[in-house]
């Protein structure tokens, strides 16, 4: 593993350049996965948080989840790159195959965001809806005024994850002919004289990949209350519990 | 000249290729193409069963030998909780590294071998399963733990009888969850041969051949569902308290 | 029932799993689709191609007859030279059906660097002269030589071969030209860097959409690539409508068909040798192109075509 090429790669400023350098690969796998995290969550998020209000259709938004979990990436995106789409030539700046990489992504990411979306509005507990509902405010108001905001750390730890995930599923457009990062990974270890290519461009996604993680956790950080002590639903439940169980205790007491 | 002419006036995307004399052309010749094509699976059997069979062997290994290493982790953590950060974020740093250049980096190591896909997959389980098994753990109410010391509970017997068995609902839907990533990040194997069916994926995309990949793609999916169908039985099996709780 | 029974049927289930899984891992699920079992006695061989149709193809004619010759073949499939050579020095994988300049190029960075001074040619004797001592070196030795060569080629429409009257790729020069090409061909000799170096072909683009691959055929379809690579052996061109080019000034390398054996194995195994040579002197680029017909176009087994092909040849 020659560690010293692949510095010399990364440092230079021509392997960032033309249609084939770093730069292009990682702007194209980057608008890839930012689209595909914002279509997904505006496709899943409407329906999980609907779901989990209601507390319906719980069973199928999970299950179905659980079924797209199980579609592989890899064949999903070699089923999409077999058709030619409208533009698939070239999507704009998001690369050949761009098109149907997108597709690919969104179905991928959606599982997570749903089932952490639906199970972060259901974790909220029912006496705090029904005590809003009680006080005369609208579904819409409940949602807005108690559920999302005690929803909203999980959701984001949900985004979070889901935005790391896709970005690194995303270098296996690469094996169908996408765009990103993958394809200087795939060529480099498919040639030897290119090898420490490959390096450089493994190194650079998951240099990103941990640049999001950071990101995504400052974002979580500052949408969860301070005074939830680290913002763990199932902590705040359990204490939630124990003092459910401290305030009947009184009760049982004789009178 | 001629040949030329005729072929031009074909058209450039019609096939021209007439079936060969005295053979019946099947449904997955490159003339018909069908995507569903019973002729495929008839012929191919004995290359489906096979791509099938390596599949299932390199997910489930992939997934025990995962949750084999992520046991001492999660139980190091529990002991040293300040070296949580450390092992979590070691454990996304692996996630973080592409499939496509981890597998070719583990060849010099363990060769063009299954071994090599799984212990890739085995290092991409981790974060998932030490997450699982320390929120399982962490889910064990404290008063049940007490309640065992009181009893004389050891560290060994406590985790063993009591604190693992309640962890068993969180830690199977981590398991749940590893083992259908597994099976669609196996198909990347491809990449250094032992990829089950991804291999017939990959193969099926590149010489466009339509039954090839819809066959292996749905053999994928059915393998993640079954497998996690298992699961389920599983977990419905090992928590009969879960299950008294949810028709309450 | 009561916990107890839940928690041990549990655990049967799991234990169950496990147990299939040892099961089939201690079964033998060699990659091999071939009818016949190996005999008693057989000498187990692993064979390492690369996974496209002509690699697999030609790996299936060494299967089939090795396996005649009384070898248990393993095959494994692979993307890359790099994948499986260190492999075949060291005596993990035994044999390899092998291009010679591409074997070469690979040899030459490897003992002298990336950008070393290429030792291969368009002269198969020069080529194999330069190849071989340093396949030794790495403890791989070469057989004989093929007449079959699979270059790089490069094709048209058949439209525009007729309408333009192109029938080499000298008749291309000084014109500006979109290349739809694998990845690797920027300034390759064999590639892009002969097309503008020795061809005075001006390519304004290459279009990285692989050897050979759908995409490339559709570029040049399409129009939005005016030359597209591919292999000299392609039964794929004329059901495309696609036609080469031929190389008059010799930018291709020797690309002949050779195998490679490790050393150690060749030496405890001699007569591997005889068998093999007799397949190499056998081919030639027609027959390779017909049998290549019945995998990629009828879609046909590569070991039965293999099978179909040795028996007819009195090979095995």
């Amino acid at each position: 593993m020659d560690l010293g090429a692949m510095w010399d790669f990364l440092t230079d400023p021509a392997s960032w350049q033309g249609p084939s350098g770093l730069g292009t690969q990682l702007v194209q796998q980057l608008l890839l996965t930012v689209t595909a995290l914002a279509v997904a969550a505006g496709v899943g998020l409407p329906i999980a948080l609907l779901a989990g209000h209601h507390g319906r259709g719980g069973w199928l938004a999970i299950n179905l989840s659980n079924l797209g979990r199980a579609v592989p990436t890899f064949a999903l995106l070699a089923l999409l790159a077999r058709f030619s789409w409208p533009g698939s030539a070239e999507f704009g700046p998001y690369g050949r195959a761009g098109l149907a990489t997108l597709l690919a992504l969104v179905f991928f990411a959606l599982p997570p965001i749903i089932a952490q979306a639906y199970v972060a509005v259901r974790e909220v507990p029912e006496d705090l809806r029904d005590a809003a509902r009680g006080l005369g405010h609208s579904e819409w108001q409940v949602f807005r005024a108690v559920e999302w905001p005690l929803a909203l750390p999980l959701v984001v730890s949900g985004l979070r994850l889901a935005l790391v995930q896709v970005w690194a599923t995303a270098t296996i457009a690469a094996l169908v002919g996408g765009p990103g990062l993958g394809n200087i990974i795939r060529l480099g270890f498919a040639d030897l004289d290119r090898r420490s290519q490959a390096l450089a461009g493994a190194l650079l996604v998951a240099v990103v990949a941990l640049v999001l993680e950071s990101a995504g956790a400052l974002v979580q950080r500052a949408v969860t209350p301070p005074h939830a002590g680290g913002g763990s639903p199932r902590r705040n439940g359990r204490r939630m519990r124990l003092g459910s169980a401290q305030s009947r205790a009184p009760r049982e007491e004789p009178a | 000249m001629t040949l030329l002419a005729a072929v031009s006036q074909a058209g450039v995307h019609a096939s021209v290729v007439a079936p060969l004399p005295g053979r019946d052309t099947p449904c997955y010749a490159k003339s018909i193409n069908d995507w569903i094509c019973g002729d495929y699976l008839r012929d191919r059997r004995d290359e489906l069963v096979e791509a099938t069979t390596s599949h299932v062997q390199i997910t489930v290994t992939a997934v025990l030998l995962g949750l084999a290493l992520a046991v001492p982790l999660a139980l190091l953590v529990r002991r040293l909780p300040r070296l949580e950060g450390v092992v979590l974020g070691g454990s996304t740093a692996l996630y973080t590294v592409p499939s496509l250049a981890l597998f070719p980096l583990l060849v010099p190591l363990t060769g063009l071998t299954t071994t090599t896909v799984v212990i890739g997959l085995a290092l991409y389980c981790l974060t998932i399963l030490v997450r699982a098994l320390l929120d399982g753990l962490r889910a064990v109410p404290d008063d049940v733990r007490d309640a065992a010391r009181g009893l004389g509970f050891g560290s060994a017997r406590l985790l063993l009888r009591v604190e693992l068995p309640l962890a068993l609902p969180v830690v199977l839907t981590g398991l749940r969850v590893a083992t259908v990533s597994t099976v669609a990040l196996t198909t990347v194997g491809t990449v250094v041969s032992e990829g089950g069916l991804g291999r017939l994926i990959a193969d099926g995309k590149n010489t466009q051949f339509n039954a090839e990949l819809l066959t292996a793609s749905v053999l994928c999916v059915l393998l993640a569902l079954l497998l996690d169908a298992l699961l389920v039985l599983v977990q419905r099996l090992s928590t009969p308290w879960a299950r008294r709780a949810r028709t309450s | 029932m009561t916990p107890k029974i839940h928690r041990s049927l549990a655990l049967g289930a799991a234990a169950a799993l496990t147990a299939l899984t040892l099961a089939a891992c201690g079964s033998d699920d060699s990659g091999d689709g071939g009818d016949t079992a190996p005999a008693a006695d057989a000498v187990p061989l692993t064979l390492a191609t690369q996974s496209f149709p002509e690699a697999t193809l030609v790996g299936a004619l060494y299967e089939v007859l090795l396996e005649a010759n009384g070898y248990d073949v393993e095959v494994k499939a692979v993307e890359s030279r790099d994948a499986y050579f260190g492999e075949l020095s060291s005596g993990d994988v035994d044999v390899v059906p092998e291009y010679l300049a591409a074997v070469g190029d690979f040899l030459n960075t490897q003992a002298n660097g990336e950008g070393a001074e290429p030792v291969t040619s368009s002269d198969p004797a020069a080529t194999e002269a330069a190849v071989v001592p340093l396949a030794q070196d790495a403890g791989v030795t070469l057989l004989d030589l093929s007449d079959a060569s699979s270059q790089n080629a490069f094709f048209v429409t058949a439209e525009t071969a007729e309408s333009e009257s192109l029938t080499a790729l000298s008749d291309l020069e000084g014109q500006s030209i979109v290349l739809a090409a694998s990845p690797d061909c920027d300034g390759r000799a064999d590639c892009e860097g002969g097309l503008s170096d020795v061809y005075g072909i001006d390519i304004t683009e290459i279009l990285p959409l692989g050897f050979a691959s759908p995409e490339t055929y559709a570029a040049v379809q399409d129009g939005e690539a005016q030359l597209g690579l591919t292999g000299t052996i392609d039964p794929n061109l004329e059901d495309e409508g696609l036609v080469l080019l031929e190389d008059d000034r010799g930018i291709q390398p020797a690309q002949n068909y050779v195998p490679a054996v490790n050393s150690d194995f060749l030496a405890e195994h001699e007569d591997l040798a005889g068998p093999l040579d007799e397949l190499m002197a056998a081919l030639d680029n027609d027959t390779i192109n017909e049998l290549l017909a019945r995998i990629t176009i009828d879609r046909e087994q590569a070991t039965d075509v293999a099978e179909d092909y040795l028996t007819e040849q009195g090979l095995i």
